[in-house]
């Protein structure tokens, strides 16, 4: 009963996504591939006929990968701490609701909607670029949602300053990976149990282009982000909704 | 304090819904800073009560209603209803609660947020907009139902509350401050509202400052100060508690004999007298004295309350 009224909510989960959030993504996402994919088209004439063998490829998987990341940024930002922040978790949660189960639904509502924002900006740029796969574009989506997503989802529950914080965490792993991560001893150790960025560039690459990565790469992503976002929802279930 | 009831005696003879046992909640800072807003509070709140809760600002009234509802987990002792922990039990059963702040989204049209929280509530989908309809009905929400939240003013926002938390018929009813913001017309309107919602399976919360308010609807009241229960009152008279012994008489007649019935009526305006009494049969027999003598009585109204007198009493007590 409980199961079947929170799944009835989840539309109304998804609208908010769409209006506050998934139209955002899209703006961005427009903006972003426009501005940086146009000149590069102005620029080659004729011979614009990006593939994976063109040296504009590489350029094509970074526009695209970040833009993936940023729509994860804006998609889990506030997830949890703006009910909080404003005061909204009042009336959800004098209802006969888990906050357990209502945001982690809500983590899943939101990854649909990046995943058709990804599927929509994708098609535009599958119609430019008809090198590019959608598919390979949207399993890459999931990875990154699960695995920036699962952290963001965690530091969301933990602190009201959640997208500062995961873009200082996804941003100084990645400083602090390659300061440190080729050095040896205890140091580049230590490093390992930070966010697994240093995977994303062969990640991209591997899975944008041809659909397949490595087996390990990927399940020591899904593994970090899943275990965030499993802490979040058992301090979810553990503290205290109000501050 | 004769006549009061000790904090943790459960003499009401109903089923026991709340229970708070030796409650005590910190607040510590990063810099491990300490603030204690509850402290030891222990009480039983039986079903088909209407209970207030009055305190000075600071009281800890709101982060008592958050440990009842499961928002905050106390530092010390338990918060059970119908013995099992708060949050579990507003999880399976939910509770209709009106906070001191409203906040729902201001991106919400009024009605758009009330199908929303009947959805959340776990009425039928078929039910729920006869259940939304009635409680804008009931509220007089009916021209801003199409407003976003954000355009509402402030009594209609404290309406729109009120209108969620009575969705659904609730067992319990937890109201924070319920007549912030509403204009007198509407104070009056929430107070028969209340008073049609008493039930005897039904138990109701009233946190509030205005002590008037509490006299009217509660049959006991909780003060609190500091975080600790300082005594819990009987709102129903109760000779025993009676110690409001000065009144205000107006007199319409009868002025000239006042003093052959009250020796120590002390003038206060045109045609109003401040007299003090031992108690109530002696208020009464003056009172008879006046108009047997031909006097004509416009109204007596004590000078303080049961609850305001055992509030200042209380409060002062503990400063």
């Amino acid at each position: 009963m409980s199961r079947a009224r929170l799944a009835r909510y989840s539309l109304w989960q998804f609208r908010d996504f769409a209006i506050e959030r998934g139209i955002a993504i899209m703006i961005i996402g427009l903006l972003w591939g426009y501005t940086l994919v146009a000149p590069m088209r102005a620029a080659m004439g004729a011979a614009f006929d990006i593939g994976p063998r063109s040296p504009a490829w590489p350029l094509v998987i970074t526009i695209t990968s970040s833009v993936v990341s940023l729509a994860v940024l804006i998609a889990l930002n506030g997830i949890v701490s703006t009910d909080r922040k404003m005061g909204y978790y009042r009336f959800l949660f004098s209802k006969p609701v888990s906050a357990v189960a209502y945001y982690a639904q809500l983590f899943f509502v939101y990854m649909a909607g990046v995943l058709v924002a990804m599927l929509l900006l994708s098609g535009v740029l599958h119609t430019i670029v008809p090198a590019f796969k959608i598919v390979n574009f949207l399993v890459y989506a999931a990875i990154i949602y699960i695995a920036m997503g699962g952290i963001g989802f965690f530091v969301s529950v933990a602190t009201r300053f959640d997208w500062v914080t995961l873009a200082a965490i996804w941003l100084g792993s990645r400083i602090v990976r390659d300061f440190y991560g080729a050095r040896p001893g205890w140091k580049s150790k230590a490093v390992e149990l930070l966010p697994p960025v240093h995977k994303l560039n062969d990640v991209s690459m591997s899975i944008i282009t041809s659909g397949t990565a490595h087996t390990s790469d990927i399940l020591w992503l899904l593994g970090y982000g899943a275990l965030f976002f499993a802490l979040g929802l058992f301090l979810l279930h553990r503290g205290s909704l109000a501050d | 304090m004769d006549g009061v009831p000790p904090a943790n005696d459960d003499s009401n003879p109903a089923a026991l819904v709340i229970e708070f046992r030796n409650v005590g909640k910190t607040y510590r800072s990063l810099l491990g800073n300490s603030v204690k807003a509850v402290e030891e509070f222990s009480l039983q709140v039986g079903e088909g009560e209407i209970l207030g809760i009055a305190g000075p600002n600071g009281a800890g009234k709101t982060t008592l209603i958050a440990m009842m509802l499961g928002f905050l987990r106390p530092t010390t002792g338990t918060v059970e209803i119908d013995g099992m922990p708060a949050r579990t039990f507003v999880e399976r059963n939910g509770i209709g609660y009106l906070s001191e702040l409203i906040a729902i989204n201001p991106k919400w049209r009024a009605d758009t947020a009330l199908v929303r929280y009947a959805a959340l509530a776990g009425i039928a989908e078929s039910q729920i907009p006869a259940h939304v309809n009635t409680v804008i009905e009931k509220l007089g929400l009916a021209e801003h139902r199409d407003k976003k939240v954000k355009a509402l003013s402030k009594g209609n926002l404290q309406r729109l509350g009120l209108a969620q938390a009575l969705l659904r018929d609730e067992r319990l009813l937890v109201l924070d401050e319920p007549t912030h913001g509403l204009d007198p017309v509407w104070t009056q309107r929430f107070r028969d509202i209340v008073e049609e919602l008493r039930r005897p399976d039904r138990t109701i919360l009233i946190a509030s400052h205005n002590l008037d308010e509490l006299q009217r609807l509660a049959d006991r009241v909780a003060i609190i100060d500091h975080g600790r229960l300082q005594r819990v009152v009987s709102t129903g008279y109760d000779q025993a508690q009676q110690t409001a012994t000065r009144f205000r008489l107006t007199l319409a007649s009868g002025h000239e004999r006042i003093r052959e019935s009250f020796p120590n009526a002390e003038e206060a305006g045109k045609g109003e007298y401040d007299v003090t009494v031992r108690s109530i049969k002696e208020l009464n027999t003056a009172l008879a004295d006046v108009m047997s003598r031909g006097g004509l009585v416009a109204s007596v109204v004590p000078e303080r309350s049961v609850l305001e007198q055992q509030f200042r009493e209380a409060v002062g007590e503990s400063q």
